[in-house]
């Protein structure tokens, strides 16, 4: 159910609701900025998501939910 | 670092990476163009408080442009890990003896003491290899490979994302999957679950190695909302299968009117455990889904990172994360970044702090404080600055704290003037270098 939601938020995005919000190319100077960035750090990021999957029963939502540890 | 091990860090990783993604090495491109390479560098210290884990960590991703907008990213990890980690057994007013997972000796924990199995000690190493690149006008492909070794554990995992832009680039919609194949081979053999520990030297209840996969799909949408504000969406769907379980993790079988766990006699000219511990027993499948949510809005020059990310699975874990990061930069190359974290989870539905003796023994079963009704916090501060060259540092100081309560449906007798949950406090040291 919240793949279908989802879906038909991003199907309202593109038909019209987001089409007339964002910036023209020349107003992104902040937006290109390095701390504007979703991920700043991917290396503390990445620390962080091992951390929490070690000692937390979640991981994932930002990227991939993980593994690659006997940890959890 | 001198341009000569700039190149050869670059090397070492370009081999790394080739060996992953299996492609032609791009080794004489990289070797004529060192410079071309950024890499981010972290040590790490995560310690918990008392015995318990302790890691040191060294990080490093590898970064290259190539023309026409495609990247080579190598990363590499090391941990030594070492401490104590609670074995799911409950406290007694009694010291209690315990086989250690290799099944070639004991160890006794004092009266009152939460039981720690103290063998732990491992090194890990990961890498990961990834390749991205535009497709057509607005789409973006990112292709990755990943693998880890530690001493009863290995994994493998590819991974793939699509991306693409819409609405001048306003509007970012992507797609990914992954599949991890990780296998374990746990020190003394895996235990046949809900069965006991045994006396020292008898492993009639361990068998071999176990696999467990992993499938990951998610999908996001970035949306540019203002000059100043971005957000992105995201759901992730994860299945996971295989051996499950814990190995190293055991309840203790209690009296069911005293809540005591318990006695055991071992056997004579042997050594053993005291009391009756079973090792635990989790299901072979588990589906999560999760949504997360991020926003990043600009404040002249101050900039809000806020996410929230809400998870549930078939085990009946429901959890909530939200974690805000606030950068403020001062002087002409300075930044500090206050952050906070909160998490707070439900309880797995076979979650039990200890094991009664009465009744047929439930299919499954762990005391795995991991998987318990537990609340958390994250208090950082993070301190940046660049260097004349355009280098830069970073360290950042946390604090974790966890504090759980298990149901009272589930405290018995004795156990209710007990402290039943191994309550958690971690310092998170990282230190930063990009250049």
């Amino acid at each position: 159910m919240n793949r279908t939601m989802l879906a038909a938020v991003a199907m309202l995005c593109l038909g019209s609701g987001c089409a007339s919000m964002g910036v023209e190319p020349w107003e992104r100077d902040v937006l290109a900025k390095a701390e504007m960035q979703l991920t700043t750090d991917e290396l503390e990021a990445a620390t962080d998501d091992h951390i929490y999957f070690s000692k937390e029963a979640s991981s994932g939502g930002r990227g991939f939910g993980g593994g690659g540890c006997g940890c959890n | 670092m001198s341009a000569k091990n700039h190149r050869s860090i670059s090397l070492i990783l370009a081999g790394a990476s080739c060996t992953l993604l299996g492609a032609a090495a791009p080794t004489k491109a990289v070797a004529e163009e060192a410079s071309a390479w950024d890499f981010n560098t972290s040590l790490l210290y995560y310690g918990e408080d008392g015995d318990r884990v302790k890691d040191f960590s060294v990080s490093a991703i590898a970064k290259r442009m190539f023309v026409d907008d495609r990247y080579l990213t190598l990363g590499l990890t090391v941990d030594g890990l070492t401490g104590a980690t609670p074995s799911g057994a409950i406290r007694q007013d009694l010291p209690q003896t315990f086989t250690r997972p290799s099944g070639n000796a004991a160890y006794t924990v004092p009266a009152g003491v939460l039981p720690l199995d103290d063998t732990f000690k491992d090194t890990r190493v990961a890498i990961n290899a990834s390749w991205q690149q535009p497709v057509g006008e607005s789409g973006l492909i990112n292709l990755g490979a990943s693998a880890s070794k530690e001493y009863d554990y290995m994994h493998l995992g590819v991974n793939a994302r699509y991306a693409r832009d819409f609405n001048r680039r306003n509007t970012t919609v992507s797609a990914g999957i992954a599949l991890s194949m990780d296998s374990l081979d746990p020190v003394g053999g895996a235990p046949t679950p809900l069965t006991p520990m045994l006396d020292v030297g008898d492993t009639s209840n361990r068998f071999g190695e176990q696999d467990k996969d992993v499938f990951d799909v998610i999908f996001g949408v970035t949306q540019v909302l203002s000059r100043n504000l971005v957000v992105q969406a995201n759901y992730s769907y994860s299945m996971s299968d295989g051996y499950l379980t814990d190995p190293y993790k055991v309840l203790s079988l209690v009296d069911a009117t005293t809540g005591d766990t318990l006695l055991r006699t071992p056997t004579p000219g042997f050594g053993g455990p005291s009391h009756q511990f079973l090792f635990e027993s989790r299901p072979d499948e588990r589906t999560k889904h999760s949504v997360y949510g991020q926003a990043k809005y600009f404040m002249n020059g101050k900039v809000l990172d806020a996410s929230y990310r809400y998870m549930t699975d078939d085990w009946e874990i429901d959890s909530h994360t939200v974690d805000l990061r606030y950068r403020i930069p001062f002087g002409e190359d300075r930044y500090i970044e206050p952050h906070l974290r909160f998490y707070t989870q439900t309880e797995a539905e076979f979650y039990r702090l200890s094991l009664p003796d009465t009744g047929p023994l439930p299919a499954f079963a762990s005391a795995d404080y991991r998987l318990g009704n537990f609340d958390a916090i994250t208090v950082g501060l993070k301190y940046g600055w660049q260097t004349r060259n355009d280098d830069e540092w970073s360290i950042r100081v946390e604090a974790y704290r966890q504090t759980g309560t298990v149901p009272s449906s589930q405290i018995i007798g004795n156990q209710a003037s007990r402290d039943n949950y191994p309550d958690l406090n971690a310092i998170i040291v990282q230190v930063g270098y990009r250049f």
